[in-house]
């Protein structure tokens, strides 16, 4: 014990004594070094009775602690003496910090959640694999029909389903096409008037191009009420198209055709790239394709249990790939799936 | 579709220009490209196969959005013969067969097309042949109706619309074998199958340039039939494609007509009177165009002049308060239909946008879609970054993952995949996230990457179940140990206390035996797994069922007021065999006094020879704090003493 009160004393006094840096390195040195008086203690505690060993142990740490204390606060009183002297040379780059980056799609999706729901919009998500009645019976897509033919689809062996989350015996299953069964599964569920939006992977049977996936995410959207019209519909878009580019940019509206709408649209974006001059992009018409959309088919609300001459609302859906690729500029689709950080760190 | 514009300024004769037609189409009727030269390509809706797949259905579009006049290519004509030739005709299921009109063509003089005929033609993509078959082509594409010309001299009899026998053979025009089944319809002598109904002609009974006589025939058919038909034996024809669209019985004779004129014109035929079986007629369709429902819906006001300028020029006519649809529009079936009408043809560009009166309510999010975004804040900060990988493996890929460890049991394959490569849907994350650690490998040294997805198998019961997943996967010195610290900052951020960590114990590919966990809820329900990868060096996985997590996130924190008292830290470093395990040892120290014991933290840990064989140092730091009062020393000594004579005891430790 005595032993230690003595080192304690005399490396106390040699460090207030410390004229300059490199004498207090070679104090630190002797003191807590490796091979410094400090660890060599430790080393003697080896010899020493258990009883010794639990008394001395912890004194020597706390002894380590407050030399190294005492040097830090005596080097520092000496960079604030000498100025510049001892202080970093803040031209060296920082220190990397590991943060990690979030793939493009959530980033997109999360953003395009926070517009609706600025709009009270809610937002729920329904099973990938579906029924052949909720993806397209329900909307109104009859079978044995060309229309059918728009959604190539994936189709599953089993046909029996037990699920809980399906709820449809004897039905055949499929990977939804569109994320708008769940339009039926919400209504099913919900009386209105109320609007959500659907954000969801799908699935389309055909070849993977730069532009095409068997495997890529939609927005759905449904709004009902008593008014909900078309004109309603528009201005969501105008809003929502203003909010998600952060420019006024402007829409059109052309006829189209969904069985699950009447009447049916198809919404363009004025080409963010040539500002609608006409590009490669845009294929020189100064206009991107967009979405589908339409009025709610008064057969989609009675396959939900709704009235059509009560309700009466809006349906749409996008390809949020699609809206990626044209506001990151993401040349090919398959890059969202590549799993490649050296894509996903550049968000 | 291909389309002539002379052709259609023929029947729709204006002022307008090729580039004005293709915006105002675009913006008013079908998305419309210019091919060049003469040729439009319009893409019809599949709705609108019936009145609008021909140039004469669009002239009715053009003069609607033009505010011009439609002009009737047909004339009127009369048969130069009243009998009807010796041909009858037997519809055996009017279902399938709506209407078949057929027509004895006598005295024709066979050859080449007229030029203008040829170039029609050609720039509708069809290629000339002779100008019987030319004829029937144009009127196609004039009319919109499929026809069909015998040779009269190869019939037996009369035609037969019957459905085919299993297994009966008919050799098509361009010589193609094919066997049809009892599903599909045949035009048919008393002998022989002439024609595969609605879809191609057979060769036996085909136009030849010996061809004098000709029985000429223009039918309706069941939509269904024909596009099952075509399919079964993969044979797309332009008359299989129209026909599967379900055309309106109505173009059959408006088709007939047409036809017979031309060949009057062109192969200077005797025309005999017309046969036709026409059992059940289409009725008029009457519908009202209510202004105030239109304008409700639209969300635009309507006047009943505006709406009745628009619907007159489409064709329909007034019937006291109901409109009659044109026969050819099978597409407008109610007021919504109309309602369409009447916004594109007035144009959606004169569409207010109109703020939407909603009441006001809470939006909100499904409790999954909020912890998803949870997770991947967490993530985020913690420097792990996110991917996507397909929901599709190859079939080796399943099962990969603990085995049955989130209660699915047989994969679930895709009955038509894209590949082998892509045969199955994932029943665990593992070989996407796998399969990024070794692809960028290559460019990185560290890499850390997590995803959120579905996945998908069989329960015990054979039921399809999906659920959705977290992946984690660490490529970096250390990583198992860096994984189970990221489980338990994870756990913590959600404000999971109560889980608890044993070994594995049960079979997988990935894993290494003996460094893989069970992540399990304090009430033993499995929520997922960790572990050292098997073949990969320095990296870990985990997956967690976060279906299971979101139930037991406890949302509430309550704060724990902030302890008063300064906390005393001591350090123990201990010598033991290395079979011991640190979590042991751990487990220990931080219940032995768990009210003095704020916190225990491995803080060294070593194996070296010079330790002694078998042996391994670990050290330890404690942090005590009351809150009740100030430690004293002797007290932490006091404490100290204890832990240290606790693991002397249980673990034959050497205290360093």
């Amino acid at each position: 014990m005595n032993h230690l009160d003595s080192i304690r004393s005399e490396a106390m006094q040699a460090i207030h004594n410390a004229a300059d840096v490199r004498v207090l390195e070679v104090l630190r040195i002797k003191y807590l070094g490796r091979k410094g008086i400090l660890n060599q203690a430790f080393e003697q505690l080896k010899d020493l009775s258990l009883e010794e060993k639990r008394t001395s142990g912890p004194v020597i740490q706390a002894l380590k602690r407050e030399l190294e204390t005492l040097l830090d606060q005596k080097l520092q009183s000496f960079a604030a003496v000498a100025g510049t002297q001892l202080s970093l040379d803040i031209s060296m780059p920082g220190k990397k910090v590991a943060i990690g980056h979030l793939h493009p799609l959530t980033i997109l999706e999360k953003q395009i959640r926070e517009i609706f729901k600025a709009m009270h919009f809610s937002v729920v998500e329904g099973p990938e694999v579906e029924t052949e009645y909720y993806n397209f019976d329900a909307l109104n897509i009859p079978k044995n029909h060309p229309a059918r033919d728009m959604w190539d689809t994936f189709w599953l062996n089993q046909s029996e389903v037990k699920s809980e989350n399906l709820k449809v015996k004897n039905d055949r299953l499929l990977l939804r096409t569109h994320t708008s069964p769940v339009q039926i599964r919400y209504m099913q569920a919900h009386q209105p008037p109320f609007q959500i939006i659907v954000p969801g992977r799908v699935f389309r049977f055909e070849a993977t191009d730069s532009s095409h996936e068997t495997n890529f995410h939609q927005i759905e959207g449904l709004m009902v009420g008593k008014e909900v019209s078309l004109a309603n519909f528009k201005f969501v878009f105008q809003e929502f198209f203003k909010r998600l580019f952060n420019r006024e940019i402007k829409i059109r509206l052309r006829p189209s055709y969904f069985p699950f709408v009447e009447p049916g649209l198809e919404l363009d974006l004025e080409c963010v790239s040539c500002g609608g001059k006409g590009c490669r992009i845009c294929k020189e018409t100064g206009w991107l394709e967009i979405m589908g959309a339409g009025m709610v088919h008064p057969h989609v609300f009675e396959a939900a249990g709704y009235n059509p001459r009560e309700w009466q609302g809006f349906a749409f859906g996008f390809g949020l790939e699609r809206i990626a690729m044209i506001k990151y500029n993401i040349p090919d689709i398959r890059l969202f799936h590549s799993g490649d950080l050296r894509f996903i760190k550049q968000f | 579709m291909r389309f002539s514009f002379s052709l259609l300024k023929k029947l729709a004769p204006g002022k307008y220009t090729k580039e004005n037609l293709v915006e105002k189409l675009n913006l008013r009727a079908f998305e419309t490209v210019d091919l060049g030269g003469d040729v439009l390509d319009i893409t019809v809706l599949p709705n609108r196969f019936s009145d609008a797949a021909s140039h004469w259905g669009l002239a009715q579009e053009i003069a609607a959005l033009y505010g011009i006049q439609r002009v009737n290519p047909i004339g009127l004509s009369t048969p130069d013969r009243k009998e009807v030739g010796m041909f009858s005709v037997r519809v055996k299921d009017p279902k399938l067969c709506r209407r078949y009109l057929s027509t004895y063509v006598a005295d024709i003089k066979i050859g080449p097309s007229p030029d203008w005929l040829k170039e029609l033609l050609e720039a509708c993509g069809i290629r000339s042949i002779n100008n019987v078959v030319d004829v029937m082509n144009y009127v196609m594409l004039e009319i919109g109706q499929p026809m069909h010309a015998f040779d009269a001299d190869k019939i037996e009899d009369g035609l037969i619309i019957r459905k085919a026998k299993a297994g009966e053979k008919i050799e098509t025009l361009d010589d193609i074998p094919v066997t049809l089944n009892a599903e599909m319809l045949v035009v048919a002598d008393i002998k022989k199958p002439l024609a595969i109904a609605g879809i191609k002609g057979g060769k036996s009974s085909g136009v030849s340039l010996k061809t004098m006589r000709l029985l000429v025939t223009s039918a309706n058919y069941d939509g269904t039939t024909i596009y099952n038909g075509a399919r079964t034996i993969n044979l797309k024809t332009d008359a299989s494609v129209r026909f599967a669209h379900d055309l309106s019985p109505e173009l059959a004779m408006v088709g007939m007509q047409r036809a017979l004129q031309l060949l009057k014109e062109i192969t200077h035929g005797t025309i005999y009177g017309t046969v036709e079986v026409y059992p059940k007629k289409a009725s008029k369709k009457l519908l009202a165009a209510n202004a105030k429902t239109i304008s409700r819906l639209v969300g635009k006001q309507f006047s009943d002049a505006e709406i009745q300028n628009i619907l007159e020029s489409l064709g329909f006519v007034r019937e006291k308060k109901l409109w009659r649809v044109p026969p050819f529009r099978t597409d407008i079936n109610a007021s919504e239909d109309i309602a369409e009408e009447v916004i594109r043809v007035s144009g959606y560009d004169a569409l207010p946008a109109v703020r939407p009166a909603v009441a006001l309510g809470v939006a909100t999010e499904d409790e999954l879609i909020v912890l998803k975004d949870k997770l991947r804040g967490f993530f985020k900060g913690a420097g792990v970054s996110e991917v996507y990988n397909y929901s599709f493996v190859a079939q080796d890929e399943c099962g990969i993952s603990p085995s049955g460890i989130f209660g699915l049991t047989a994969p679930v394959a895709i009955a038509n995949p894209i590949s082998n490569q892509f045969s199955h849907l994932r029943d665990n994350l593992a070989p996407g996230l796998m399969k990024n650690l070794r692809d960028n490998g290559r460019f990185y040294d560290e890499v850390r990457m997590f995803e959120i997805g579905k996945i998908f198998g069989k329960d015990s019961a054979g039921a399809i179940q999906e659920k959705t997943v977290l992946g984690v996967v660490i490529a970096a010195k250390n990583a198992t140990l860096e994984m189970k610290g990221i489980v338990d900052a994870l756990f913590g951020q959600l404000g999971l206390t109560d889980y608890i960590m044993p070994d594995l114990n049960l079979e997988s590919k990935i894993l290494n035996a003996k460094e893989a966990l069970r992540i399990e809820s304090d009430e033993h329900e499995v929520l997922g797994y960790m572990g050292s990868l098997h073949g990969i060096r320095h990296s870990a996985i985990a997956e967690i069922d976060i279906e299971r997590l979101l139930k037991i996130v406890e949302e509430e924190r309550e704060f724990k007021p902030l302890s008063k008292y300064p906390s005393v830290t001591r350090d123990l470093s201990v010598l033991v065999s290395r079979s011991v395990r640190v979590g042991e040892i751990l487990a220990l120290l931080q219940n032995v006094s768990p009210k003095l014991i704020q916190d225990v933290d491995l803080i060294d840990f070593f194996e070296d020879e010079k330790l002694g064989e078998d042996r391994k140092s670990i050290t330890f730091r404690i942090v005590f704090q009351s809150e009740e009062k100030t430690l004293t020393d002797g007290e932490v000594d006091k404490e100290m003493a204890i832990l240290t004579k606790v693991v002397e005891d249980r673990f034959d430790a050497e205290i360093r």
